[in-house]
């Protein structure tokens, strides 16, 4: 099922489907488009295909069937064009442990194209994300998983792309620090970048998401804007599309 | 972006503890290994000079010429300091006389034995050993350590094309190899200016040319380091692989060259040369005593005129003619078996050192050895020069003999019986014209040439190393 939405979309999975080489059919023809300036939060359980659908859009794994587009290039035709466009969180970022928060984050930013930024800048971006400034010009070898995620998104603002992939980006966050994302996610969209986040946290997906899509099995069982969902209980929603119900039966 | 990708990578070595831990293995190494080939350099001077005044003392004692004999010395080169090669195998004198072929005596190892154990330490086995292992070390996770470290994924979030970060990721790693290494490497020639050895413009130019080819060679294992890391998915995986294929390339295939060719290509021993050219000598002496008891069983059936002593005379020189033309068909039966073994040992050593080639490790030895001027044909150059002066001095001597026969003289006459002969005069004997031993030099010219094949081969093996690497990159999933 793709949601219609009026304007050209930043993000565009067109019949995506992933069958690896053991047969696995990771991701089964989804379709789905973000918008500048909209927030897609993708749901599911582990090995719905969530994180296949982001490796597809980075081109880490080349699709079966299908194309996903980045501002309108095809990324497994054109991946370094497409990669200019878009900016990447993992799970569990991952950076250099001998190198500063600052000196990871210019080589990032210097990488992503953008060779001007000042050390100014990098404190700033690094302030914004939540990270104290003590820990600046602290290799990243003592860093928490918390902080090495605040730089991982310090890097995905300062490469300023039209487009970002979340995956999983709260994961390892506490409590304050997840609501200090929330809020960046709400100023980052207020910029006009679309969004593509995928998440087990249903409440933060709720708070938000402009659209909210249910992944079963490589599949989008269902996909619907948050503002129709204001009145459900959509944990429950959730755990009836994973028990297997077909959308008319979980909405009734 | 590639110069982005070279900085991060110079970066990280130098940030991460590898540069220092390098620097101080490579300069600790190396200076040793320059340290301990200058003493044993000094050492053989000094050897060579007090063995030469001997000699030349030796020589000025005799009386004549007739039974003059000398001594010619292997001239150390400062260039065995570097790569000792074959410079202590070798022996360092040969005595020089009338008689017998001159043949290289005495090597360091046959005197000291206890050093053959293990062998010098010089700058090429450093280079071959530890630069080697180093120079895999620095490379072996460059892809795999990066995905597993998780830093990949983000890397190639970015338009970052992948060829330029594998050849990054080479260059990055190979300039903080090479840094330490030729400041280690620098310091060594301080270290050679320093003690007074005395290098010649040709023997920097050689030392220059060894340290080209010591990084063209550790480059390959850097490359090789690098294809197996994009082989493999895991460090700890990578670590095992890279550490095989050293061992393959460094200890195994060198040797194996060698055995291999041994096996394909026999080459007798100079026992059974030795055996053949006695069974046949033994066979032509049988059949000339044959052929003189005929001989005699004819000549006593004859009339007893023919028992005269101008027959007897003529018969002892049939005998002579006979005798002579026996030694002269064994003496060639002895050269071409000799010949034969030459050619043999040429084709076995031409195929061994095909085989071993196939290794980077042991292109580098020849390469290096052949620079030195200390590999196998340190022995052919000596052989040939040795023999050279031979024929130089025996004809000097021979010419002197006549001139003025000196020493004593035995002859036999028939009509006086045997008679000795002394010494005209007891007078010191005149050299002054006596040709002397110039050691051969080998040509720079030739040795660039033969090094131009191994350079080639190095550069081959890296070459299609980083192909190997390039393609499996290709395909490498960075997830």
């Amino acid at each position: 099922m793709m949601l219609e939405v009026p304007g050209a979309a930043m993000l565009e999975a067109v019949t995506l489907t992933k069958r690896y080489e053991d047969g696995v059919l990771a991701l089964d023809h989804v379709s789905f488009a973000v918008k500048p300036g909209q927030i897609f939060a993708m749901l599911g359980a582990n090995g719905a295909g969530k994180t296949t659908a982001i490796n597809l859009f980075l081109n880490f794994i080349e699709p079966t069937d299908g194309e996903a587009r980045i501002d309108g290039i095809v990324t497994h035709k054109e991946p370094l064009l497409a990669k200019q466009r878009v900016a990447y969180v993992s799970e569990n970022v991952m950076l250099y442990p001998n190198f500063t928060a600052v000196q990871n984050l210019d080589y990032f930013a210097r990488l992503g194209g953008k060779t001007g930024y000042t050390k100014d800048d990098y404190r700033s971006v690094l302030l914004r994300v939540g990270l104290s400034e003590d820990a600046h010009n602290k290799r990243l070898k003592g860093f928490s998983k918390g902080m090495r995620q605040k730089c991982g998104i310090a890097i995905a603002i300062l490469k300023d792309a039209p487009a970002i992939l979340l995956d999983e980006p709260t994961s390892g966050l506490d409590p304050k620090a997840g609501f200090e994302f929330q809020q960046l996610l709400d100023s980052l969209r207020t910029e006009g970048k679309a969004i593509l986040m995928s998440t087990h946290d249903i409440f933060r997906a709720k708070e938000v998401a402009d659209i909210i899509a249910i992944m079963n099995n490589g599949r989008i069982v269902m996909q619907e804007p948050a503002s129709r969902l204001l009145g459900q209980d959509l944990e429950r929603l959730y755990m009836q599309y994973m028990a297997g119900h077909t959308a008319a039966e979980a909405v009734a | 972006m590639f110069g982005i990708l070279v900085q991060k990578e110079l970066k990280a070595i130098l940030l991460s503890p590898k540069f220092a831990v390098t620097f101080g293995i490579c300069a600790f190494l190396l200076l040793l290994s320059v340290f301990i080939g200058i003493s044993e350099y000094n050492a053989s001077v000094k050897q060579y000079d007090t063995g030469k005044q001997l000699a030349d003392q030796q020589l000025r004692e005799q009386s004549s010429f007739r039974m003059i004999q000398t001594k010619a010395f292997r001239r150390p080169d400062p260039m065995q300091i570097f790569v000792s090669g074959l410079t202590y195998d070798l022996g360092r004198w040969a005595g020089i006389n009338q008689i017998s072929s001159p043949r290289l005596r005495s090597s360091a190892y046959s005197e000291d034995p206890i050093f053959a154990v293990f062998r010098f330490v010089d700058l090429a086995f450093v280079v071959t050993v530890v630069l080697s292992l180093l120079a895999v070390l620095f490379t072996y996770d460059a892809v795999c350590g990066e995905r597993e470290s998780g830093t990949l994924p983000l890397v190639f979030s970015n338009a970052v094309p992948r060829a330029q970060y594998l050849l990054a990721k080479g260059i990055g790693a190979w300039i903080g190899l090479v840094v330490p290494v030729v400041l280690a490497l620098l310091l060594c020639m301080l270290m050679v200016i320093l003690a007074g050895v005395p290098m010649t413009g040709e023997h920097w130019l050689r030392t220059g040319l060894l340290m080209l080819i010591s990084l063209l060679f550790f480059t390959s294992f850097m490359v090789i380091g690098l294809f197996i890391s994009a082989l493999t998915r895991r460090s700890s995986v990578s670590f095992l692989v890279s550490l095989v294929v050293w061992v393959a390339f460094v200890l195994i295939i060198p040797r194996a060259g060698v055995i291999a060719a041994g096996q394909i290509v026999r080459v007798p021993s100079v026992a059974e040369i030795q055996g053949q050219r006695d069974a046949f000598a033994r066979d032509r002496w049988n059949l000339f005593r044959q052929d003189l008891d005929s001989l005699f069983e004819n000549r006593r059936g004859a009339e007893p005129d023919s028992m005269t002593e101008e027959a007897m005379w003529t018969h002892m020189q049939t005998q002579d003619s006979m005798r002579r033309a026996i030694e002269l068909d064994i003496n060639a039966f002895e050269a071409k078996l000799y010949e034969d073994l030459s050619r043999r040992r040429n084709v076995q050593e031409r195929l061994a050192f095909s085989l071993s080639r196939v290794s980077p490790a042991s292109a580098f030895q020849l390469a290096a050895m052949s620079l030195a001027g200390t590999d196998l044909d340190l022995k052919r150059r000596y052989e040939d020069g040795l023999m050279i002066f031979r024929t130089q001095f025996v004809d000097y001597a021979n010419k002197k003999t006549e001139d003025s026969p000196g020493g004593f003289q035995i002859s036999f006459s028939s009509d006086k019986g045997m008679s000795i002969g002394t010494p005209r005069s007891k007078a010191q004997l005149d050299l002054t014209d006596m040709p002397t031993f110039v050691p051969p030099v080998q040509q720079i010219g030739a040795t660039v040439e033969g090094l131009l094949v191994d350079a080639g081969l190095l550069t081959l093996y890296s070459l299609l190393a980083f192909a190997g690497a390039f393609v499996a990159f290709l395909r490498y999933d960075v997830r």
